[in-house]
């Protein structure tokens, strides 16, 4: 059988079981106590009533009954003989003064001496002595009365019943101790072996407890506590199903919340990203959110920003009454334009802002916050601004020849008469101004055109010798009657060359336009071209008035002008230059100028061959 | 002869204005910028002023201020030619009196409308007439 004390019980058990013994002895040695008082009071009473008994009944006797002098046996020996009391001890007559009359005695019983009461009331009683040999002794004495008056004393005595089993009845109190002593710990071991499926029970769960796992107890329970440990499989069956269950549905609630956490930061990463900056306030007007663009965007660390109002970061007095007014309005009340301003430190910046509100997925009149998106428009600005300088400065070049056209028109409407010379005048002049409006207004639009990219090259093998004498001969028919000397310097024998035969035409005329244009009586023109191993360069060289340094690098800006006089004197809208680089910049070539004032200029264009210029012949 | 100072760097206008001044009966001085007509300003004393705004040097802008400054005992009547992309710029022409403004494209026969009605004004000296901007 195997043992159901384990070795952590076993001490404890130990002290159990010592005291099971203890208990049983303990109550043992109260149940004889009480059966030995119980005992001896009734001994006590017995030998009482008979005592007195027996005083009395000996008392009312006559004298001569009780010591009856012909040697019968009197009364007493009887009562020694037949008396089946076992304490009695004595029986003693005594005369009035003490002396003993009559006595009989148990063997081994010495009557111990002791005066009588004289006082009469005292006469019958009872009184404890204690013999020589020390057993105590009760002593029941009373008066013999004869004729009324006292005759002698009986004196009768019992020994006092010890407190304690009679030998006789050991093998009861044996028994009894047995029974108990057996009893006692059949009942503690009967009630053990009865609740030992808890104790499993208990073991099982503290070692469940103590690793976090569950599982069945193996146990065989009986009776009441069958019931218990059914229900308890059954309910640790439900508790273990139904943590698979948790469990299941933690593992499923983790992988929705990664599933969640990685959306989010897909999402966050999307929005950090993003080349605007965004913020997103909710309707009390604090911001809960903002991308990293906001700090290289305007310059304002995002601490500052999440978690606060907009007047604790934002500085700009037109951009706080914007994103102020947005917030707490409904999303009709939105101001569907947006607001430019340069942000601090960084004023040749313009951000626009604009704001959105953001609706509630579930109640779409519900709008629970707004989002604000920063853009960097610097460049639609600056854009804008070119465009509108741009058109300023077109409209202004029309308009002058345009005014030009109408004075001279109005002057020779009157009628008061134009003079000969006054027509023929009016007419060159409006021939030319005519001329450079529509110089002007073709040259406006392949700028446009180059700039738009909507220009496409049609490259054409042109044989470049060709092209240039082309150029130079249309030139130099209409500047006859200047007083210049021009040079052509193509050698024949060049490449032919990859171009677009009409752009290139277009920046060579303006070039040899300006040759003539600012050049000075007397003056030359040489247009050469050369070639080398890398590249083929066609020059313009004019002994003109010359750019002065300062000059030289805006040039090629669109509608420059120099400040010059004698620049001025010469009516140009500034846009030749700067359309013939254009030109030259689509071909993948370079238009550079190299002059000193007062001597004259020499414009080079370099078209490398490595890039296509030289179509490989067919 | 009263005498005009038309100023205006294209040689062309310059040129029929001064043509069609000539012809109602007017004395013309031509400068090519501001900064030249200040010149023959202080030589000359022309009766009246003609400028363009946009000039290299000193613009129809400066010139006027120049001429106020300088000359104010003068008061010199002054027509400003603009292209009515200025517009935004004649809050600046307030600040003076006796100025006009006309736009381009220019017309000679207005301007010279103009200047005829201020003089005949100031001659007769009618009311409502003495300033040109009241022309």
């Amino acid at each position: 059988m195997k043992s159901i004390f384990s070795n952590a019980d076993t001490l404890k058990n130990q002290n159990l079981g010592l005291a099971m013994i203890a208990a049983s002895l303990l109550v043992i040695l109260f149940i004889t106590a009480y059966l030995f008082n119980y005992q001896r009071n009734m001994q006590l009473s017995q030998i009482r009533s008979q005592g007195v008994g027996l005083v009395r009944l000996l008392g009312s006797m006559p004298m001569g009954q009780l010591a009856p002098v012909d040697g019968r046996q009197g009364p007493l020996q009887l009562i020694r003989q037949t008396h089946a009391h076992p304490n009695f001890a004595y029986a003693v007559l005594v005369d009035t003064r003490g002396n003993p009359l009559l006595q009989v005695a148990k063997p081994g019983i010495i009557v111990p001496v002791a005066a009588l009461p004289q006082e009469p009331s005292a006469w019958l009683g009872e009184r404890v002595l204690n013999s020589q040999d020390g057993a105590t002794l009760m002593e029941f004495h009373g008066p013999v009365i004869e004729q009324g008056d006292l005759a002698a004393y009986l004196r009768v005595g019992y020994v006092r019943p010890a407190y304690g089993p009679a030998p006789a009845q050991l093998p009861f109190f044996a028994t009894l101790a047995l029974a108990v002593f057996l009893l006692t710990p059949m009942f503690y071991f009967l009630v053990r072996r009865e609740i030992k499926p808890l104790t499993q029970v208990n073991r099982h769960m503290q070692a469940m407890l103590e690793s976090g796992q569950i599982g069945e107890p193996e146990l065989h329970p009986s009776g009441e506590l069958k019931d218990f440990m059914q229900r308890f499989s059954h309910f640790i069956d439900a508790a273990q199903q139904r943590i698979q269950s948790l469990e299941a549905h933690q593992t499923d609630v983790d992988m929705s919340r990664k599933v969640i956490s990685y959306q989010k930061s897909r999402i966050e990463s999307a929005l950090q990203s993003l080349p605007d900056a965004v913020i997103v306030m909710d309707e009390s007007g604090i911001t809960t959110y903002a991308n990293a663009k906001l700090h290289s965007l305007l310059g304002i660390d995002l601490e500052q920003v999440v978690g606060a109002r907009p007047d604790q970061w934002c500085s700009d007095a037109g951009v706080l009454a914007y994103l102020t007014s947005c917030h707490n309005n409904s999303a009709r009340t939105y101001r569907a334009d947006a607001v430019e301003f340069a942000p601090d430190g960084a004023p040749e910046k313009r951000v626009s802002v604009s704001a959105y509100p953001l609706f509630s997925p579930r109640q779409t009149s519900l709008v629970l916050g707004t989002l604000f998106v920063f853009r960097d428009v610097s460049d639609e600005s600056a854009a804008k601004r070119a465009r509108s300088e741009f058109v300023a400065h077109v409209a202004h070049e029309l308009k002058t020849p345009l005014n030009v056209l109408h004075m001279y028109s109005e002057t020779l409407q009157d009628d008061a008469g134009a003079t000969r010379e006054l027509t023929i005048e009016a007419a060159n002049v409006i021939h030319d101004e005519v001329g450079r409006l529509s110089s002007l207004i073709s040259n406006l639009l392949s700028m446009t055109k180059i700039e738009m990219g909507t220009m496409s090259l049609e490259r054409k093998r042109v044989k470049l010798h060709e092209l240039v004498r082309d150029v130079f001969d249309n030139i130099t028919r209409s500047a006859d009657g200047m007083d210049l000397r021009f040079d052509l310097q193509i050698p024949p024998e060049i490449s032919a060359v990859s171009l677009d035969k009409d752009l290139i035409r277009i920046a060579f005329n303006n070039l040899l336009t300006n040759a003539i244009k600012y050049n000075r009586p007397g003056g030359r023109v040489i247009v050469s071209a050369e070639e080398n191993d890398e590249e083929i360069l066609v020059k313009v060289r004019d002994t003109g008035l010359g750019i002065e340094a300062g000059d030289q690098a805006r040039i090629f800006d669109k509608f420059y002008r120099s400040e010059n006089e004698q620049v001025r004197e010469r009516t140009g809208h500034g846009l030749g230059l700067s359309l013939a680089r254009e030109i030259v910049h689509l071909h993948y070539g370079e238009l550079e100028v190299s002059s000193q004032a007062g001597q004259g200029s020499e414009f080079t264009v370099r078209f490398r061959k490595d890039m296509g210029v030289l179509k490989q012949a067919i | 002869m009263r005498t005009i100072l038309v100023v205006d760097d294209e040689r062309y206008v310059a040129r029929v204005l001064s043509v069609a001044l000539e012809r109602a009966g007017y004395a013309v001085e031509s400068a090519n910028n501001g900064e030249e007509a200040v010149y023959k300003l202080v030589d000359l004393e022309p009766d009246a002023v003609l400028t363009d705004i946009m000039m290299p040097r000193m613009n129809g802008r400066e010139l006027v201020a120049v001429v106020r400054n300088h000359f104010p005992q003068r008061q010199v009547p002054i027509v400003v030619m603009t292209s009515s992309l200025e517009l935004e710029h004649r809050d600046w022409v307030k600040n003076y009196s006796n100025l006009h403004f006309i736009e381009k494209p220019v017309s000679p026969r207005r301007i010279i409308h103009i200047l005829d009605e201020y003089f005949s004004g100031i001659e007769t000296e009618k009311p409502g007439h003495e300033s040109l901007q009241t022309v």
